[in-house]
């Protein structure tokens, strides 16, 4: 099973066994924005925990509403999360958000979607 | 040549400088770069944005008897949009002389955003003989930082037959003496009930309380143990982990809990397709009752409401 979805934030693919999000260039993700993410993501998952994939690379400002709402109510249902990044800028972004918020689940940055992947358990193969 | 590294190098000297000073209310313009400059700017933003909330979190902002000032934003302009009156404290938070300003359109003084924003949002209120809303602006000020703030914007008629005025206002929390000029004559104390049990905290006690705060958050489903097993499993006494929890968060331990149990609770309401009674079990809660007296305490709606 396969699933897309897209909102002015983030797309969002779905698997059986990873959702995949990737964050469009935005000028800022605020509150309002974290919560349109979060909302679509859990949504989309209807109540399975599941690793994620978190394509941050075009992120290049949040601020700390948002980040607060991503660590606390954002971290339902994930399993495990890796973020993909581009240092230096979202190298930064996601080394200061794990830094400052108590991580529910296991969380790690990768600069290479094979190696995040294999932290989420998972083969690579086409169409992830 | 806004896009040199000794220009964004010198924005970046400014912001540390007022941070220094103990105002984190500006921040610098991120850019679309991917560079070392752009991640130290990224960086800046959001360690200004954590310090500047421990500062006003009155734990914190109390423990060193830290004045914590008010700088108020406050300007006056015609219909047009044009700058009528501004406050001492303006001028300082925008490193402007009053002449500078006054005369001016507000939107010179705004991000290319916000000012699109302004346009658009004034246009509707002007319509109407009163009006009131806030929006979220952002100011850019004459060092070339950014000032971002929710601001109420209050439409009125002038007595004198002048026609529609607007008064924009807005509040900044700083640290200390904010500014040499402008004095704010004010002081607000963010402190309420700590002053009878203030512990002094070691380094090692605010590890072990934030350990506590970050065990609670990730077993929100599970009892807390009694505070005295709690404080001897983590290493350290009852009195401090009570009242320095409360030192340092500005709520106590159950209160805490119920607090982020709550926000779970809305979290599943919302998104999820669980009934209230899984959620109730998924968030630790004993009853029902008790739960959506809680919920209703703190969101003003039953969690059934919510949910249909």
């Amino acid at each position: 099973m396969k699933k897309t979805h897209e909102n002015t934030y983030t797309v969002y693919l779905l698997t059986d066994r990873l959702i995949h999000i990737i964050y469009k260039k935005a000028p800022c993700i605020d509150l309002k924005a974290a919560q349109v993410i979060v909302m679509d993501r859990m949504q989309l998952q209807e109540g399975r925990e599941m690793p994620v994939l978190c394509d941050i690379r075009e992120v290049r400002n949040i601020n700390k509403a948002a980040r607060d709402y991503l660590a606390l109510e954002g971290s339902l249902w994930i399993e495990k999360l890796a973020f993909l990044i581009d240092p230096p800028v979202t190298d930064m972004i996601s080394s200061i958000y794990l830094d400052t918020h108590a991580q529910k689940v296991p969380t790690q940055s990768f600069d290479n979607k094979s190696e995040a992947l294999a932290f989420l358990g998972i083969e690579e193969k086409d169409g992830n | 040549m806004p896009n040199s590294d000794d220009f964004r190098v010198k924005r970046i000297q400014k912001m540390l400088l007022e941070m220094a000073k103990g105002n984190f209310f500006y921040s610098i313009e991120p850019s679309d770069k991917n560079d070392n400059i752009a991640s130290l700017v990224v960086l800046l933003n959001m360690v200004n944005e954590e310090i500047g909330a421990a500062f006003i979190h009155q734990g914190f902002a109390n423990a060193h008897n830290t004045p914590q000032c008010v700088i108020q934003l406050s300007l006056i302009l015609d219909a047009q949009g044009q700058i009528e009156l501004v406050t001492n404290g303006t001028c300082s938070l925008m490193s402007y002389l009053p002449k500078d300003l006054i005369g001016k359109h507000i939107t010179e003084f705004l991000s290319e955003k916000s000012g699109k924003k302004w346009t658009k949002k004034m246009a509707k209120h002007l319509k109407r003989e009163r009006s009131e809303t806030v929006l979220f602006l952002e100011f850019v000020t004459n060092d070339g930082l950014v000032l971002s703030k929710d601001c109420q914007l209050s439409v009125y008629q002038a007595l004198d037959g002048s026609g529609q005025k607007i008064l924009l206002d807005s509040v900044f929390f700083s640290k200390g003496e904010p500014f040499d000029t402008g004095l704010p004559k004010k002081t607000l104390k963010v402190t309420k009930g700590i002053k009878e049990h203030k512990v002094t905290l070691t380094p090692e006690d605010i590890q072990i309380i934030r350990d506590v705060h970050d065990m609670i958050i990730n077993n929100l489903e599970k009892d807390l143990p009694r505070l005295n097993d709690l404080a001897r499993q983590m290493g350290t006494n009852e009195y401090k982990l009570k009242y320095g929890f409360k030192q340092i968060y500005g709520t106590t331990i159950f209160r805490f809990l119920t607090r982020e149990r709550l926000r779970m609770a809305k979290t599943l309401i919302k998104h999820s397709t669980l009934t209230i009674k899984q959620i109730i079990q998924m968030t630790g809660f004993k009853s029902k009752t008790h739960f959506s007296r809680a919920f209703k305490d703190k969101y003003g709606m039953s969690p059934t409401d919510l949910r249909s």
